[in-house]
Order: structure tokens, then sequence, then C-alpha cells
């Protein structure tokens, strides 16, 4: 199976090792993975906004980087796979470690590019574009990845696009499960966080509000996994300035520390392996 | 009404989507009685061998507190009039009226104007005479049946009055009937 | 039309600094509402039921004037009068016109949304007139003189403790009574009005247009009294709230019922014709269906605000919804608060006067998987946002950030560069001094850019 990683600027910028656990998982499961280099935003900063004519223009630069490039030209390291000919064969999937990015291009760019709501024809681009837990889930067929996080105990915030757009109710906690961790019930697991990108610049005394509403019903867990960086930073910002403690870790990373707990179980000897996920495992802080 | 119809031009007609297919319970006096019982409601069942009058008299006898009063409407034909003090609805302790029938699928009892609103309304118990035959499987059916010669106003009664507007409580009798009793006759 | 709309992010803020009882108040509420819907659609097909009562609204909607002809003639065939009422002014008018004409010295109300929006109380109180609100939560909320927060559940917002200080301190019942204590000090008061009064006035959940049947959904009683016990009723009645035939009826009581509260049906419908006509009947001499437009038809002639329309006034959205939790309905500064406010109030009121309530959600969907008519409510207010950003209702900086990203986006060089500097800035903590991100780091920490971007990491080969 080839990849193309779609990294999403706040993954880029902000959850970079969870990025590389990304990459890392999804070699892990047998793919090859490429990171066309010409990606940026995928508009939904505008698109929310309702500055759609911007959003458009982001949402035109991207499927075109997507239809077909598959790394930056004389960089080696840019695709594992070998420099295909330009065209949307090239990869077989767009995989995002941000369930609300891939909402934008699975469900948003249609009806912006179609200038209306509702009826519009997915683009080639929405029906091979996934979610990372949708993609490992539904696309690889995986949902066993070892017994690395046996002893987590693990609370998991579900991003409200990957939750009420494309449905993903149960593929996080199956995959943290499927990775040996024990998934702890929470009150508020299904309600949105408060961070709603602009939003939370617009109204934030109800966006902080919605946030404590998160962290006061938590439950007594080791990790707080989500697979949307927008929520993590919002989230773990209101945990820090309250100061209540509590660790948020990247679903990617989450997954990852899994495998690569694993993997150093059955070589012993995956030092690389070992060392990158007691980065990804260490806490937004501190890092 | 012409803006109206101005803003309605602007878009094309949509089409009705027909009848909202629900399901119709075998047993619609079952189906009934659970429905209104789960409501709050009450159900109690005649004794066939009683005149109905004597029976409702004996009944209400029975029923704490102690009935003092009962308005009755004057559609309740007097075969089934117990024969106890009377008082008006807004004195009364207990109001009798006979239900033109009642729904399964929603536990309603469907009470029409012509049986004095009062009496369903002011005493804090209110009895209705149910004939079996009269249970509907769903309102749907009841309403149509009733739409031909609609009352100037039709109660559907499904359980007691209540309110939960004060600290989350749930409160019965708040200015209906804090009882509503269905007889099955 | 005098609204607070433009205060919401003060008032909102204030709220829940000022006032942490209402967020818990209303988040207790709302959960326990919304819980029960979900029980109350699992019981049927809701989905199917969803669908289906989509459909007559929209076919109603689009074919109103019709409809709005039909009951007219039905209503005045059963001996009820219409009246039309262009705006909130007219609607006044008419109802006051009313009260002189049948000599109106007491009022007693049920609970009705339409009659909020056109300010009536105050109209009738100046003229002379005793009104009673005789809903629990508006009667606590008369006394308090506090508008609704909630379309279902009015007073949510206040606890028990503050229900019996007022009651002891106004109705003289005991300090510290339980619930049920307190409800009969009210039906006590309340009883009196409804044998005194002259009118009733009531909303209407629906119009049956084949039948001219008013249909109204309650609990307490209130409303059956209200409609039954004074010489005149008074229904105001939006003209969206038309449904064209009697076998729409029953599934609307329910499904309405269910997304409420979850129960199969209200305790109590009322279905109202027209005036008493039968010599048993002790109803009302005069019933009045008051038809209220108030910028309904605008909205109906907008090109996708007209969806709103279908609203059945459930609460379910409201319930649903993680925002209007935090504050409660009166930080929306209008009648119509939570989702369904914020895309139904743009069009009633024009978008100028709603401004910011677009901006007001997450958009987190949850409103529209909730609401028993499928309002697509986050679809609508990027809509709305859309057209604010058109018409210049934004600010400036935010536009001009919006447009600097996608000026850089579509450029992958600048892009590159640009986030290389934008990690150093953030890394030197130079961003709590940038326009939006201050006011978003007072309440929170920032966010620690990564040491390497992805970028550079994959550069560097990822093993």
């Amino acid at each position: 199976m080839r990849v193309a990683l779609f990294v999403t600027c706040l993954a880029d910028h902000y959850f970079a090792e969870a990025a590389a656990d990304t990459v890392r998982l999804l070699r892990h499961l047998g793919c090859e993975v490429a990171f066309p280099a010409d990606q940026t935003c995928c508009g939904q900063p505008a698109y929310n906004a309702g500055r759609l004519g911007e959003a458009r223009r982001m949402a035109e630069h991207t499927l075109g980087v997507f239809a077909g490039a598959v790394g930056e030209p004389g960089d080696p390291a840019a695709s594992d796979a070998p420099a295909a000919p330009d065209g949307p064969a090239a990869t077989d999937a767009v995989v995002l470690p941000s369930g609300s990015c891939a909402t934008m291009v699975k469900k948003f760019y249609p009806r912006l590019l179609a200038g209306g709501r509702d009826t519009a024809p997915p683009t080639a681009l929405a029906d091979r574009t996934f979610d990372l837990a949708e993609f490992i889930v539904h696309r690889l067929g995986v949902t066993e990845l070892g017994s690395g996080l046996a002893g987590r105990r693990v609370a998991v915030h579900q991003g409200c696009h990957a939750l009420r757009e494309l449905r993903l109710e149960t593929e996080p906690a199956v995959l943290l499960e499927g990775a040996g961790a024990e998934v702890v019930p929470w009150e508020a697991q299904e309600e949105c966080c408060g961070f709603g990108g602009l939003f939370s610049v617009k109204m934030t005394a109800v966006s902080a509000a919605m946030a404590d509403r998160k962290l006061d019903t938590l439950p007594e867990v080791d990790w707080v996994v989500s697979g949307d960086g927008g929520c993590v930073l919002h989230l773990d910002g209101r945990n820090r300035a309250r100061g209540t403690g509590v660790e948020f870790v990247h679903l990617a990373t989450a997954l990852w520390r899994g495998v690569a707990g694993d993997a150093r179980a059955a070589e012993g000897s995956d030092v690389a392996a070992v060392r990158d996920a007691a980065e990804a495992a260490r806490p937004l802080e501190a890092r | 009404m012409a803006r109206v119809a101005r803003a309605t031009a602007s878009r094309p007609g949509l089409p009705h989507p027909g009848a909202l297919a629900t399901p119709r319970s075998d047993n619609a006096v079952d189906a009934f009685v659970k429905r209104f019982t789960g409501s709050g409601g009450e159900v109690a069942r005649a004794d066939p061998e009683l005149p109905p009058g004597e029976w409702l008299a004996r009944f209400l006898r029975g029923l704490e507190p102690q009935v003092t009063g009962v308005a009755l409407a004057p559609d309740v034909p007097p075969e089934l009039r117990p024969r106890l003090q009377e008082a008006a609805g807004a004195h009364a302790s207990a109001g009798i009226s006979l239900a033109w029938g009642a729904a399964a699928d929603t536990g309603s009892l469907v009470l029409p104007s012509t049986g004095t609103r009062a009496v369903q309304l002011l005493p804090p118990v209110h009895v209705v005479w149910l004939p079996a035959g009269r249970v509907f499987a769903r309102l749907d059916d009841a309403l149509l049946e009733l739409g031909a010669g609609l009352p100037a106003a039709v109660g559907l009664h499904s359980g007691p009055s209540k309110s939960a507007d004060i600290g989350r409580t749930v409160v019965t009798g708040v200015h209906g009937p804090g009882r509503c009793i269905a007889v099955l006759s | 039309m005098h609204t607070r709309i433009r205060d919401y992010p003060s008032r909102s803020s204030e709220i829940i600094r000022d006032d942490p009882g209402v967020r818990d108040a209303v988040t207790g509420a709302t959960i326990a509402f919304d819980q029960k819907r979900l029980q109350g659609y699992a019981e049927v097909d809701a989905d199917a039921w969803r669908r289906w009562a989509e459909g007559v609204k929209s076919h109603t909607l689009t074919h109103l004037d019709r409809y709005l002809a039909e009951a007219e003639t039905q209503l005045e065939a059963n001996g009820a009068e219409v009246h039309w009422a262009a705006d909130a002014a007219e609607a006044r008018e008419i109802v006051m016109s009313l009260a002189a004409r049948h000599s109106v010295k007491s009022v007693v109300k049920g609970k009705s949304m339409v009659a909020e929006e056109i300010d009536l109380n105050p109209a009738l109180e100046a003229a002379g007139i005793e009104v009673y609100e005789t809903d629990l939560g508006e009667y606590i909320l008369q006394l308090l003189e506090e508008e609704p927060s909630h379309i279902l559940g009015p007073a949510i917002h206040k606890s028990l403790q503050q229900v019996q200080e007022l009651f002891a301190d106004r109705l003289g019942s005991e300090p510290g009574g339980d619930p049920d204590t307190l409800a009969r000090a009210a039906r006590r008061v309340l009883r009196d009005a409804f044998i005194q009064a002259d009118m009733g006035i009531t909303g209407g959940n629906f119009l049956v247009a084949e039948t001219g049947t008013v249909a109204l959904i309650e609990n307490e009683g209130n409303i059956r009294l209200t409609t039954s016990l004074p010489r005149v009723h008074v229904a105001v009645v939006g003209i969206e709230k038309l449904l064209p035939r009697m076998a729409d009826l029953s599934g609307f009581l329910q499904l309405t019922a269910r997304a409420a509260t979850g129960q199969p049906i209200g305790c109590f419908v009322s279905l109202v014709q027209g005036p008493a006509s039968h010599p048993d009947d002790d109803g009302p001499e005069a019933v009045h269906v008051v038809l209220v437009d108030n910028g309904r038809t605008d909205v109906l002639a907008h090109e996708h605000a007209w969806e709103a329309l279908r609203c059945l006034r459930c609460g379910a959205c409201l319930n649903a919804c993680p925002v209007y939790r935090q504050t409660g309905g009166h930080a929306y500064g209008y009648v119509y608060s939570g989702p369904i406010g914020s895309v139904l109030d743009p069009g009633l009121l024009g978008l100028h006067e709603a401004m910011p309530l677009p901006f007001a959600s997450s958009l987190c969907g949850a409103c529209e998987d909730a609401c028993p008519v499928r309002i697509p409510i986050p679809e609508m207010l990027l809509e709305w946002r859309r057209e604010a950003q058109e018409e210049g209702l934004t600010p400036w900086k935010e536009r001009a950030a919006l447009k600097g990203l996608a000026s850089v986006a579509t450029r992958p060089g600048l892009y590159r560069l640009a986030g290389r500097i934008g990690s150093r800035l953030g890394a030197t903590g130079v961003a709590r001094g940038l326009p939006m991100l201050g006011e978003w780091a007072a309440d929170r920490a920032l966010p620690q850019p990564s040491r390497r971007t992805f970028r550079e990491l994959w550069r560097k080969g990822i093993e």
C-alpha cells in the first residue's frame, strides 16, 4: 500500500514527533509512505471563518498537490516509493493524523468546490483520503497492534469532526485496546473540547469553560489520547494553565508506543524505535 | 399572505413524504396500559359482576385521601354515575369523565370538550371511563377517526400533571390532576 | 427590536466568571434532558421519523401560502377569528384590541416563545391588565422579572435554593421547602388566577391546515386550563407552525416530545379548533388565532436560512450544545438562544443585528444530530459566517490574517519559510503579543512548537 502523508500544519509544527510516529506506524503496518513536499494548509481555518474564497484557493492547491505529487524533486528521502510517474495512481491513499483536517478534505472540499451544500458529489481525493484511525481500521483492516500499552489507563477525547462527520465512533478506542491499553469511560468523552479553531480565539471564555468541563470530568488515567492536534493544543493548554496535571498524547504516538513497546520486547534491539517512543511519550511541555 | 407567496415562490415545492409508518401493537389494550402506566397514569379494571356506577362508588370510596365530592361530566351516562356527593369541578376531590377513546402507542386518553373541561382539569384526581373496545393501536388512527366530527377542543391526557421546573425534581399535580386513573370496562 | 446579542462575548464571560451556579445548573439540566432524548429516540426508528418530519415541514414551508389560506378558512369555519400580524408591534396591537373588545382585566398565559418575541407582557401590564405566567418555570421568572433562558425549561438556570428563597419571600412558603411544597404554593396562587382570568393566551406548537387545529403540548396542565377556563382564548402562532393534515399531527406530537424530554407524548395535549359550541362545553366563548410573521417571510425567502423554519422549539439542540451549557440562554441576548437561535436570529432580525451569534459555535455538530427535523445547523452557521465576511461584519484583523494564510498556503516555498519563522517566534513567546493569540493565551498555556518541524524530521530521515 502506497500512502501519501498529509501531515497538516498543526502536526508539522506542534506535533512533529506524532507525525513521525504516524510514518513509523504506517511503515510498521506495511505501507510505503510518501510526503508530497508542496503540501500546506488544508484551508479549514478560512472555511470555518466563512472566507470561502481563500478556503477554495487552499483546497485547490491541496487537491493539486495530492493529485499526483509524491515528493520533492531531488530529495531522495521524500518518498519510500520509487519515483513513480506523477498522477493519481502514484499513491493508494492519503492519510492525515487529524480527524478534523481529514473531514475538511473528505466532506467539506466537495461542498466548497461545488459552491453549495449537501448534494455535492465527492471529489476523487475525498474517496481515498483517511483519518489515521479510519485508515488503519477500515482500509488496512488492522485492529491488533500488540500489547505494548498493557497496563496503561487512557481516556479518549473524540474530535467532533471525526466523531460526527466521519462517524468514527469506536475506532480510536478499538486501536488503543488493540495495543493493550485500558480505555477508561469518560463522561464527557464525546463532548466538544471547545477548540473550534477561530471559536477559541473569538469566544475565549466559553471555549475555556468547555475545556474545563472536559478536564473536570476526567477519570484517573495515565494519558488522554486524541487523534486531533487542535483539540490537544487547546485542552492541554488549559490543562497546564490550571495545573490539572494530566498528560496528553496524540493517538499516533500512543499507538506507536504500543507497537514499539512490543518491538522492544520481541527483539530487544530496536533502539531507535524505543528512543523515539520515549521522546514521543514525554509531555508536550517538556519537549 | 402575499409576502408569504412571494417568499415561497423563490424555490420549488418539495413533495409531502406521505404517512409515517409506525408499528401497530397486536394487543392495543395491553399496549395502552403499559404506556399509560409508564407515564405515571393508573389503570383500574371495572368488575363486570357489579353495576358500573356501584363499582365506581366503591372504587372512589377506597381512594386515599378520602373523596368528599365528585364532579361528573354531563356526558357520563346514568348507569356509570356513582351515587356520591356531587360537587363543582373547582371544589370536587375527584372528576369523572367518559373517554371518547384512547391511543395505545402514546398511552393517551382522548377527551372531547363535550365532557366539560373543568371536570377533566380541576379536581386533584381524574377518573376516566374507558370502554376497552375504544382503544386504538395508534394515536394517528384515533385522530383520523375523530377528525370527521372534531369538537371545539380535544384533550389528550397521558398521565398526571407534572413539572420538573424546580430543582429538576419531578412533582405531580402542579396545575392539572395529580392522579389520572383510566377505568377499563 | 432592541436586543443584547452584540454583547454575547462579554456577557458569556461575565456569566461564566461571576455566576458559576448558572453553568452548573444549566449543564446538569441539559445533560439530563439530552440523555432522555437519546432514550426517547432509541425506542423508535428515530432516523426514519426525523427524515419524515423534515420532509413534511419542508413540504409545508414550500407551500406555506396555500396552507395558511386553508388554515384560515378552516378556523373561521370552526368559529375562530384569524388575525394577521406583520411584525411584533402589530401582534401586540391585535392582542391589546382583543383585550379591550372582550373587557379583559386579567390574563393567564401558557408558555409561549412568540409572546416573548413580541414583548407582550409589558404591553398588557401597561394597560392595567393583570398577567399571570402559569408555566411553573415561567412563573418563577415572572416573579424575578427575568427572561426565559431555555425554550423548554425557562428557569433551568435557577437552583432549588433560589426558588426556595423566592417563594418564601413572595408567596410566604416555608423556608427550605421541598419542590413539592413549592409547587403547591404556586398552584394555590395560579389556581385562583385561572378561575378569575378573562383571557387565556398561549402559543401553538402546530396549526393543522386541514382542520384548523391549534395543537399545544405540555406536562403541567396549565395550557389545558388556559385554553379552557377563561372566556377568551388567544393563540399567538408563528406562520411557520403549519402542518398540512391531521394525519401529520400524531407523528409530530410524538417526535416533539421525544426530542424535548424523551417522553412518548406530553402529559397533556390540547387540540383547539374553535370556541365552545356544544351546550355542555364550558370552554371559551371566543377563540382568536394571531398569525405572526415578524421576520419569518424574510427567513423563508432566504436562500439558506429558510430551513430554520422547520424548528419545532423542542430545545433538543440547546440540550446537546456544549456552548449553550456554559452560559444558558441569557448570554445570547434574544429569546431564541443556543444553536437554533444562532441560525434563526440572523434571519429574523437581520445579520447585522445578530452578530456575532453565527460565530458562537465550535461547529461540533451535536445539535444537528439531536434535531428532530434535521436542520443542518453547522452548515447554516457557516453560510451566515460567509455572509458576515462578505458584508464586512467581522474584524479586519481576522480577515487580513485569513487572507494572509491563503496567500502563504498557496505558495509552498513561502509556506515552509513562514513555518520556520513561526516556530521560532512561538518558541520565544512572542506569540503572546500577537493580536489574536494574546487573548487565547490569557486562559491557556501557550503551546510549545516542536523542536524540529516534521518537515525537518522527514528530511533528516525517520527511523
